[in-house]
């Protein structure tokens, strides 16, 4: 009876120690949106519950050790039990309740996140290798980064061009992947004004640890503004749209803009040059050519690469968005 | 030699369950043209099975209980054997429930077209081979080694005429390729798994003729014949449940 | 030389490279003859490797005494006793255990091998930026680590089940020596296909290989696909083989409630790697069609559906989990009441736990797919199902807390390792729920918060128990013991050093640090964190070379085993070590129970003719 009360009392001290310690060491990024609100919460009572677990039985074992060692000298064998039916029925029945409740506050929960605000902003999320694409239905418009108006749900309708791909801010907690032929959804509800990353949680090929772009959380006006401002950015300076769409989709982690040996062909000096073709053919890389490798990457195959390796960039990109990164093109030496 | 009540009796019963098989497989055929009820056809395919596991592939043997406690002796040996071929066929019975499971999941209440001539032909030599596997089998165990030539003959002959049915006809004369959408793919699929099954038990029907005409195998010792037997009639019950699934289920593409 | 060429590996080995070489040729053959294009490295590799494998097996000779029956030769009986000494290890034998010891080798070889990756692209991870490893280099090594590792731990569990079950009931063999034989030797060409990925081109998809990306990767992928499918062949069999050994062949009187814990286990996990494993070789097989012939099961643009192989491939690697720590547990449960010299507490409920978490096991592989776009109303029961695991495991901890109590405890290097495991597997068990209710694990999935709590259940439900065992039976296996000092040595340098990797992925993981990453943004502040990791992944390489070094040094100056060295109730202690060649010389039969420690005058088995 003394070693059970000593247990119980060790048991405790460690719930209780084990949960203000991992409470100090601040486990969670930030919390953003009403989905992470929910999701904190329910994760705090599975802490809870590992504490309380963990030191139950670390506890038990870690007295034992000390208190039943074999002493020096000693020559007997232990306790001689066997089981005991009543301690086994009840230590089922511990966890069965565990189990229950969890599944009870897990089903709520999920309700919680998943629920669903008719008034919420839409977005069509376009996802393919290495890229992220964002398109507002409602206002006409499509942006590499996402910008989203606080306490406002947003419901992401989700699809991939080429392989699976999953969105993820860690700031939201929510996480959905983006398949290919399908289309998913995910909702969230920011509740907080700043910038975040979304990221690429499922590994999608080479690039895949690059695979991020921005998302900015504003205020009410400040979206209005920015939708305004998308609105009438037709006149750009091509030369720098090419070179910003360049480095949106990461095109430079397979082309080099210096002649170096990547993936792909390198940029430098492209334009009208001489280029060696895999079955044994020449062209001239005119701007012409250039559209073509864009849209159509499989149509001509640079000797010495393989085909199938670039994506088509026909359903990513528009005539002028096409028409930019050609124009930049020709300007690499 | 004047055959035995015992044996007549079985081989009585194998054509009693031929005949048995054989009327449902028509009434599935004429079902499905009938009525597309694929909840009816599903259980007129689980009966179908029961029969051939039942009565063609003994399982009830498994738990028959050894009288003998020699581990080293063959009868217990033999009962043993029995435990790990089926034991295989339950491992590889997943591979054949995972393609239907795909089929189900990919194209749902719809079907490849197909020559329905040529699946029910197909079907019905399997079938049949079944029949004649069942009736050699019996045979040997009775001591009759002219008809379990005979019959292992038969079923030979007629497991490749389904392959020549399968592969060289029905894969040739199909409207669509391999590659060609979904339905070519499971088509395929499905056929190539149970044909390499097909092939392995025509290897294994070899082996077993070439090696019951040097009279190898006795009234008392036949486990290889056994053994050939259940995996002959596995790759039958296969096709029970792919037959249907192919050709007669749902409305065509 | 001829000597050399004599030993069944160097033979199969040169086979292979014949039959790889022929296979190659004959598809380009068929090509020309047919009018395509003669070479394409795809099929005519793909098949290449797969007739090797076949060379390879004739070549050992694991299916000689198959084809002797096929044309009705007799074959021996049961023991091939050509080879004596060490000679016996390299080619085909049908001892069951001299066939777990290669797989125990062949185990720790991978293991090497996967450690090694490990720590090269761990390497890597420490700095922000790439630094010595491209993009393509640290994906391939990253997802070969993980398969080779799997690959490793089933080879290490079948070690376990082959060298100990006959033992432990008593049989003389497995029930089917051959298809034994078969079941190692066809790993051996399984992994070195699998490991030629990586001179293949790798591949960048993570052990899961999931489609579309799978589809589209180097060529790499498809020996990836076709060496996993192989040792699939040999957990299937195996897991058959043993099966059927626990039905038939236990001695008199050990009925099912009298068999050691460990034999429940392995009957469980063999239940699964039986039926399941088909699963994961028919959804790699179907990737492997898909891109030989496009045939389009996975290919959106031809109808197919990504998810489906998703629900094929966890269906098998879900419950895969629990074939690789069950029999891990089933040896704390054996080992434990020897150290602490008292009865396993509760041994029918722990027995019935194993085969619990089995069929439990069978019902939750949509956890995986949380966040995969699979119908949405699934995701709840998938969710009641996982958290259902949580009662069969808990009566294991409660089993385990139950047998120490009041006990009379002494510290081996067994003991240390088996109380490692309990911890460690508790950790990772205990982060398993947060993963199983379906709001958490939207933030948790594809994290570092995965990556350590299954290294957490891994280390705690296989590695530790590995050791553990070995420390217990190497003297059973060689006759030698292995030295206590090293032994210790080994275990306080892997054991903290464990956890504090797995403890740090799991911190890095919450705060959102993704999982097969080849790099990660400096912004996020995990550079110091992943240093910690580093570092602690290379002392438990460290912990690998002295344990090691204590294998060869022991072998060669080891004390020799002499008699019951743990004063154990089993039967293998009850004889000589090493083991005799025909197991035991008498019979004997079960008149006990198998943990009564502590009951004066109890025995659990008895030997022919003895009183």
């Amino acid at each position: 009876m003394k070693h059970l009360i000593t247990v119980a009392i060790l048991v405790v001290l460690g719930t209780l120690g084990v949960h203000a310690g991992l409470g100090t060491l601040g486990l969670l990024p930030e919390q953003a949106s009403l989905q992470a609100i929910a999701v904190d919460k329910l994760l705090d009572v599975h802490l809870w519950l590992i504490s309380f677990l963990f030191s139950l039985i670390v506890m038990t074992l870690a007295y034992s050790l000390a208190v039943f060692r074999r002493r020096k000298g000693e020559t007997g064998e232990g306790a001689h039990m066997e089981g005991n039916t009543t301690l086994e029925i009840f230590w089922t029945m511990i966890p069965l309740l565990a189990v229950v409740f969890l599944a009870f506050i897990g089903a709520a929960s999920l309700g919680e996140i998943r629920r669903i605000d008719p008034s919420a902003l839409q977005v069509n999320v376009l996802a393919g290798q290495w890229y992220w694409q964002y398109q507002y239905p409602e206002y006409g418009i499509v942006s590499t980064e996402l910008y989203l108006p606080v306490d406002r749900q947003v419901n992401l309708q989700m699809t991939s061009n080429d392989v699976i791909h999953s969105f993820w801010v860690p700031e939201f907690r929510v996480k959905q992947d983006l398949v290919p032929g399908q289309t998913t959804e995910l909702r969230v509800t920011p509740n907080m004004v700043g910038e975040f990353r979304v990221l690429c949680a499922e590994l999608c090929g080479t690039s895949h640890a690059y695979m991020e772009s921005a998302v900015f959380v504003v205020t009410e006006e400040d979206f209005a503004a920015w939708v305004e401002s998308q609105q009438s950015t037709a006149e750009v300076d091509p030369l720098l749209l090419g070179q910003q769409l360049v480095q949106r989709y990461g095109c430079t982690a397979c082309h080099s803009i210096d002649g170096s040996q990547r993936t792909g062909p390198t940029w430098a000096g492209v334009f009208e040059s001489v280029i060696p073709l895999a079955d044994g053919t020449t062209i001239i890389a005119d701007r012409e050519y250039l559209i073509q490798s864009i849209i159509n990457p499989n149509l001509h195959i640079v000797e010495g690469y393989n085909p199938n390796v670039m994506p088509s960039f026909a359903s990513v990109l528009d005539q002028t968005q096409v028409e930019a990164i050609a124009s930049y093109l020709e300007t690499l030496k | 030699m004047p055959a035995s009540p015992e044996k007549s009796s079985a081989l009585r019963m194998g054509l009693l369950i031929f005949l048995g098989l054989a009327v449902l497989t028509a009434l599935e055929f004429a079902m499905a043209i009938l009525l597309a009820f694929w909840q009816l056809l599903l259980l007129v395919s689980l009966f179908k099975a029961g029969l051939v596991l039942y009565y063609y592939m003994h399982v009830s043997r498994l738990f028959e209980a050894d009288q003998d406690a020699d581990h080293e002796s063959y009868a217990y040996r033999l009962a043993t054997n029995r435990i790990g071929l089926w034991l295989f066929l339950v491992s590889d019975a997943f591979i054949f429930g995972g393609l239907l499971i795909s089929r189900i999941n990919l194209l749902g209440l719809t079907r490849p077209e197909l020559n329905q001539v040529l699946g029910l032909s197909v079907t019905s030599v399997l079938l049949i081979s079944s029949f004649f596997m069942n009736r050699a089998e019996t045979a040997m165990a009775h001591g009759d080694r002219r008809q379990f030539i005979r019959g292992i003959g038969v079923t030979l002959f007629l497991g490749m005429l389904f392959l020549a049915g399968v592969v060289g006809v029905e894969w040739q004369i199909a409207a669509f390729g391999p590659g060609d959408g979904v339905a070519g793919a499971i088509f395929y699929a499905m056929t190539g798994f149970h044909a390499f099954h097909v092939l392995t038990g025509v290897i294994f029907l070899m082996v077993v003729l070439r090696n019951g005409l040097r009279g190898r195998y006795s009234v008392e010792k036949h486990w290889a014949v056994e053994a050939c037997a259940v995996y002959w009639h596995f790759v039958d019950v296969v096709w029970i449940f792919f037959y249907p699934a192919l050709y007669l289920i749902g409305t065509v593409l | 030389m001829k000597k050399f060429f004599a030993l069944g590996l160097v033979r199969g080995l040169s086979w292979e490279i014949i039959g790889t070489a022929l296979g190659i040729g004959f598809v380009t053959l068929v090509r020309l003859l047919i009018g395509l294009p003669a070479w394409k490295a795809e099929p005519a590799v793909v098949f290449g490797a797969l007739l090797g494998a076949l060379f390879f097996l004739v070549g050992v000779g694991a299916v000689d005494d198959w084809f002797k029956w096929a044309v009705g030769r007799e074959t021996g009986e049961h023991f091939d006793d050509s080879h004596p000494g060490w000679r016996r290890y390299f080619g085909a034998s049908l001892d069951h255990k001299v066939i777990g010891i290669q797989y125990l080798v062949l185990s720790l070889i991978l293991m090497s091998v996967g450690g090694l990756f490990a720590l090269i692209f761990r390497t890597e991870l420490a700095e922000v930026q790439m630094q010595f490893l491209t993009l393509n280099q640290y994906n391939t090594l990253m997802s070969l680590h993980g398969m080779v590792m799997i690959v490793s731990i089933l080879l290490g569990i079948a070690a376990y089940m082959n060298y100990l079950v006959p033992l432990l009931i008593g049989a003389r063999d497995m029930a089917f020596p051959r298809l034994n034989a078969f079941s190692f030797w066809i790993a051996v060409p399984a992994g070195l296909i699998l490991l030629s990925s990586l001179f293949l081109g790798g591949f960048d998809t993570g052990w899961t290989g999931y489609p579309p990306l799978s589809a589209r990767a180097p060529l790499g992928m498809q020996m990836f696909f076709l060496g996993v499918s192989l040792a699939g062949f040999s957990s299937i069999f195996g897991g058959l083989n043993i099966l059927a050994t626990v039905i038939r062949l236990r001695a008199p009187g050990m009925t099912p409630f009298k068999m050691p814990i460990f034999v429940w286990a392995a009957l469980a996990t063999s239940l699964i790697s039986l039926t399941a494993t088909q699963l994961i070789g028919l959804s790699f097989q179907m990737v492997m069609l898909q891109r030989l012939f496009g045939m389009g099961f996975f290919d959106p643009a031809k109808g197919g559906n990504p998810v489906l192989f998703q629900h094929l491939f966890w269906f098998y690697s879900h419950p895969a989990v629990y074939v690789f720590v069950l029999p891990g547990l089933g040896l704390i449960s054996e080992l434990l009441p020897v150290f602490v010299r008292k009865p396993l507490f509760g041994y029918r409920w722990v027995a019935m736990s194993s085969l619990g978490i089995a069929l439990v096991g069978f019902l939750v592989w949509g956890h995986h797919m949380f966040t995969s776009g699979m119908a949405e109303y699934l995701r709840v029961p998938f969710m009641y199902s996982t958290l259902l695991v949580a009662v069969p495991t808990g009566v294991k901890f409660f089993s385990w807390v139950g047998t120490v109590w009041r006990g009379k405890i002494t510290f081996e290097t067994p003991m240390l390792f088996l109380l490692a495991s309990i911890v460690v597997f508790l950790l990772g068990g205990l982060t398993g729920p947060p993963n199983a209710t379906v709001s958490t694990d939207l933030h948790l999935h594809d994290t570092y918060y995965i990556v350590g709590h299954f290294h957490d259940t891994m280390f705690g439900g296989y590695i530790f128990p590995f050791f553990a065992a070995l420390y217990f039976w190497f003297p059973k296996m060689t006759g030698k013991r292995l030295n206590e000092r090293l032994g210790q040595l080994q275990f306080w340098l892997i054991t903290p050093s464990f956890v504090v990797l797995s403890l740090w992925m799991m911190r890095v993981g919450l705060l959102g640090m993704r999982r097969r990453i080849a790099d990660y943004d400096a912004a996020l502040g995990f550079e110091a964190s992943h240093l910690v990791m580093t570092v602690a992944g290379f002392l438990i390489g460290l912990s690998l070379i002295v344990f090691f070094i204590n294998v060869w040094y022991s072998l060669k100056k080891g004390p020799p085993a002499i008699g019951n060295l743990w004063n154990s109730r089993s039967p293998e202690w009850q004889v000589a070590s090493p083991m005799p060649v025909h197991n035991y010389d008498q019979p004997f039969e079960v008149v006990g129970e198998p943990y009564d420690y502590g009951l004066p005058g109890s025995q659990y088995i008895r030997f022919k003719g003895e009183k």
